[in-house]
């Protein structure tokens, strides 16, 4: 037949395009390795699916630890820089391939969990206002906490998923580039749910102002996040290192200052105020916050940190960015601490003790999850007065 | 408890009307664009000469979760079309070999094209002021990462269930070896994350993915679906639907920095950059894959690639930003002239190297030489004799001891490497519009093929250092260089590259390249 092919025949379905196919192809396969990346070294027994399709998309040369490419960038920024270097970081690692988001997500994974909770959270808003909840939230809860201090809250959120982008730009590894794009979504998801939930409130509660001008106004000129909106400054613009990004992100900034906003202070109180709409949102940012816990714990603990020729090296390191943003990020708590006197005070629930018992959670979680493990020794104790000496 | 008056008239509304009331993605989308707040600090950390205005807006209004929601249908379509239906018909089984062939190459080149993006759109997600441009960009960040995932799930697909796993299943490693690499490095990495913001945008997103995609991405779905592929139009139509919004964000690129005075002076002279750049490869490697990496035809190349990147992006979609003073890139005319001739000198030389790929190449049978004679006039002349002259030495069969490079060797015809393109081009035996042009700096030489790129290596020539493959293996032997960079299949000694895609024809091994004595050498030092 011949070799024209028009009119959109198909090979697999056409008879007499399929014939030729099929003489043609060998009577056995040529090859019986068939399992894609077979050469790599996978984090359990076998390669997975998440280990095959992302693991050395990254096409560096192999003086970048781990590429298996070789010589020189082919184009390089203006003035000779190039694409990617060793020189982006201050950490040093044999392999900068060996990171695995240890829940394995690519992609597809990570968006069908996402699609799922705004499928569940549409399902969620409609029976949650169907069902009158929005009546019994207080209205200085609802009003001057959700309208202000939630809504300034989401401006942490957003400034901490920019700090994602040079990050995704500069790092060395395919698995860390993917990590890194999907926790930085996180994050401004967590933004854009804060507003989701202003807005809601707004149809429900006629005169509620789900304009973001009033926030915005507290967190660029309020005293109750002045300590954060200077970390989160730093952290964004101020850092080149994108391994201190997420370090400084992720490690010290959001599981102390973001956990006790989240979990202590919105999550644990709202209820108490009558608000059952807020844990809806701030528990899928804490779900978030737990699956980004196990990527930047996987690449500072499992990967940079036991690093067989630059472990001790990379540890001293981590110690001394921990000294450098734990200071800043005890600031930014004791800042917030000036949030407790907005807020009528319940007994055992808002009171100094039970600020100081919410802060003991978090810096006790902090200290066993993230200063541990790197050896930070660390006075939880002290900071914990520093913060409370900010109770107005 | 008082109960304010806000509450009391929630409550009233209640008793009126309890229908369900949820939250839209564009009622939380509207609001972007004062996520963002001025301080110190706040500017890009990759430079460039255009100033992006903070007021631009994204044209597809996406927040996170409803991006998901959207791939993730997506998804379900496609990896159910592939995991049911394609798989019980055994269809990876129904491909013919030459394009299975193809695949390795298509599905692994564009995988970087894709992860490279990945760290390019990260650049402009920086760069950009406005939140809502910041949130286009965002959104093209995790679609590339989709990208990569998918590229990568096609040769998975291929490795696990075809009929020749081999390249298909270590592309990651094997790619390197060939004289493919560099040029495709250069377009589909390099030049996306390394330069001035804008200029990579335009690189990125105005000419690779507004000219190019549309050949490489839609065309080819017609070219594998002929071929019995159904694999790829699967994956690769649902990556296309991605683009459009990927072309809109090169759109706003172009709309933010229009009342910026650096536009007028630097756009049209960056885009010419860009546009060469992406056609230099593009253009003969495409052609390549299609025509010869193909056993049913389509149409010539040439037809597509005038339709394409000629007609709809040359004319109607640079014309679209005529408004903001974009003008039609110099050197399309120059490019046109490569889409005739420039795949069919580039074949010859990709053959005659055949040894270094990490897929199987076949020779034209008579058939398709009458094909490309039909519709290349002077096809014939100038390759269809060389091709049977190589044939008739037995370069498909390894007890010939004939590797086709011996013949460019022989007849005096020495193949250089374009130093900004990494493109390998033969002057002296080419149809192209390819001349050599040798220029001389710190004492290394360095060729070019065009004047294109020998202008941006002569204003920058510390961007252009990167050694080729003939510096980078100069005096030492062939087989030697396929075992380091593992181009051999899981016996350790039969190549994953072969001349020839027969279903009885003999396989070469490392012993049979061995045994020719093949040694690298760099034409350049010859001049």
């Amino acid at each position: 037949m011949s070799i024209v092919v028009s009119g959109g025949r198909r090979g697999l379905t056409d008879p007499e395009i399929a014939k030729v196919i099929l003489d043609a192809i060998p009577d056995k396969p040529l090859e019986t390795q068939r399992k894609m990346n077979y050469f790599m070294t996978p984090r359990g027994k076998r390669i997975n699916e998440y280990e095959t399709l992302c693991c050395y998309t990254q096409p560096t040369p192999d003086w970048i630890p781990g590429g298996l490419d070789w010589g020189d960038w082919t184009q390089k920024f203006h003035g000779g820089r190039p694409s990617w270097s060793n020189e982006s970081t201050e950490m040093h690692s044999s392999d900068w391939h060996r990171h695995r988001d240890p829940a394995f997500r690519w992609h597809a994974l990570y968006v069908k969990d996402k699609a799922e909770e705004w499928r569940y959270t549409d399902r969620f808003l409609k029976a949650y206002s169907a069902d009158g909840h929005v009546r019994s939230i207080d209205p200085v809860w609802r009003d001057e906490v959700l309208g202000d201090y939630l809504g300034a809250f989401g401006f942490s959120e957003y400034g901490l998923f920019n700090s994602h982008s040079s990050a995704t730009r500069d790092c060395l590894g395919d698995t860390l580039r993917m990590s890194i794009a999907m926790i930085g979504l996180d994050k401004v998801d967590n933004a854009q749910m804060i507003q989701a939930e202003r807005t809601f409130l707004a149809k429900l509660v006629p005169g509620f102002d789900e304009s973001t001008d009033v926030p915005k106004n507290e967190w660029t000129k309020g005293s109750i996040y002045k300590g954060a909106r200077e970390t989160v400054e730093e952290i964004w613009q101020g850092t080149y290192d994108w391994n201190e990004i997420l370090f400084a992100g992720h490690m010290i900034y959001d599981p102390l200052f973001g956990q006790f906003v989240r979990r202590e202070f919105f999550l644990r109180l709202s209820s108490y105020y009558g608000d059952n709409l807020t844990p809806f949102f701030i528990n899928q940012m804490q779900l978030y916050h737990s699956q980004t816990k196990g990527i930047t714990k996987d690449m500072f603990h499992t990967c940079l940190a036991v690093d067989e020729n630059f472990g001790d090296y990379n540890v001293s390191l981590m110690n001394m960015w921990s000294d450098k943003w734990l200071p800043r990020t005890v600031n930014a708590m004791k800042d917030f601490m000036g949030i407790f006197s907005k807020i009528p005070t319940i007994a055992g629930v808002s009171d100094k003790a039970a600020i100081e018992a919410a802060l003991e959670r978090v810096f006790d979680d902090w200290q066993r999850d993230y200063a541990d493990p790197i050896g930070y020794k660390v006075d939880t104790a002290a900071m914990i007065k520093t913060v409370l000496s900010g109770l107005k | 408890m008082a109960i304010s008056s806000a509450t009391k008239a929630a409550t009233d509304a209640l008793a009126v009307n309890r229908a369900p009331v949820s939250v839209g993605a564009q009622e939380v989308h509207r609001w972007l664009q004062s996520f963002t707040w001025d301080f110190d600090k706040n500017r890009t950390k990759y430079s460039t000469k255009y100033k992006m205005a903070n007021d631009t807006k994204e044209q597809f209004k996406l927040i996170a979760k409803e991006y998901a929601r959207m791939e993730s249908v997506k998804d379900e379509r496609q990896f159910g079309s592939l995991q049911d239906v394609l798989t019980r018909v055994d269809a990876a089984n129904r491909v013919h070999p030459k394009w299975n062939e193809s695949m390795k190459v298509i599905s692994n080149f564009l995988e970087v094209g894709e992860y490279n993006a990945i760290a390019a759109t990260g650049m402009l997600w920086d760069s950009a002021t406005a939140p809502e441009q910041k949130n286009g960009y965002l959104g093209q960040v995790l679609d590339e990462i989709r990208h990569t995932n998918q590229c990568g799930y096609i040769n998975y697909y291929f490795a696990k269930q075809g009929q020749d796993a081999a390249g298909h299943n270590d592309a990651r490693r094997t790619r390197a070896i060939g004289p493919l690499w560099k040029g495709m490095k250069r377009v589909f990495s390099d030049g996306f994350i390394s330069g001035d913001a804008v200029e990579c945008s335009i690189n990125l997103q105005l000419v690779g993915e507004a000219c190019f995609t549309n050949p490489l991405i839609v065309a080819v779905t017609e070219w594998a679906s002929a071929n019995g592929d159904e694999m790829t139009p699967t994956v690769f139509l649902s990556i296309e639907t991605d683009e459009l919004r990927h072309m809109a964000n090169g759109y706003q690129t172009v709309v933010s920095i229009a009342n910026d005075e650096a536009a007028s002076k630097y756009l049209n002279t960056d885009l010419n950059n860009a546009f060469w750049t992406q056609q230099k490869y593009f253009t003969p490697v495409l052609g390549m894959m299609f025509e010869y990496g193909s056993h049913f035809k389509v149409e010539p190349w040439v037809k597509t690639w005038n339709r394409w990147v000629y007609e709809d992006w040359g004319g109607i979609w640079i014309g679209r930003l005529g408004k903001y003073g974009v003008e039609s890139p110099a050197s399309l005319r120059d490019a046109k002239k490569d889409a005739y001739w420039a795949h069919h000198d580039l074949f010859l030389i990709a053959y005659a190297l055949w040894p270094t790929g990490f897929f199987r190449l076949t020779l034209p049978t008579a058939e398709e030489a009458e094909w490309y004679e039909a519709n290349y006039p002077g096809w014939y002349d100038m390759y269809g004799v060389v091709y049977e002259e190589w044939r008739a030495r037995g370069c498909e069969d390894p007890n010939s001891g004939f590797l086709p490079i011996q013949w460019f060797i022989e007849n005096n015809h020495p193949v250089y490497i374009d130093r900004v393109s990494q493109v390998p081009f033969c002057p002296s035996y080419s149809k192209g519009a390819s001349t050599l042009r040798v220029l001389e700096l710190n004492g290394k030489k360095h060729s070019f093929s065009d004047q294109w790129g020998e202008r941006m290596w002569l204003s920058e020539p510390e961007r252009y250092e990167c050694q080729n493959i003939f510096e980078q293996y100069e005096g030492r032997e062939l087989s030697e260089v396929i075992a380091e960079g593992h181009g051999v299949r899981s016996d350790g000694k039969t190549l994953i590259a072969q001349p020839h895609t027969s279903k009885d024809g003999k396989l070469w091994t490392l012993d049979d390249i061995k045994k020719i004595g093949c040694v690298f050498a760099d034409p350049l030092k010859a001049l």
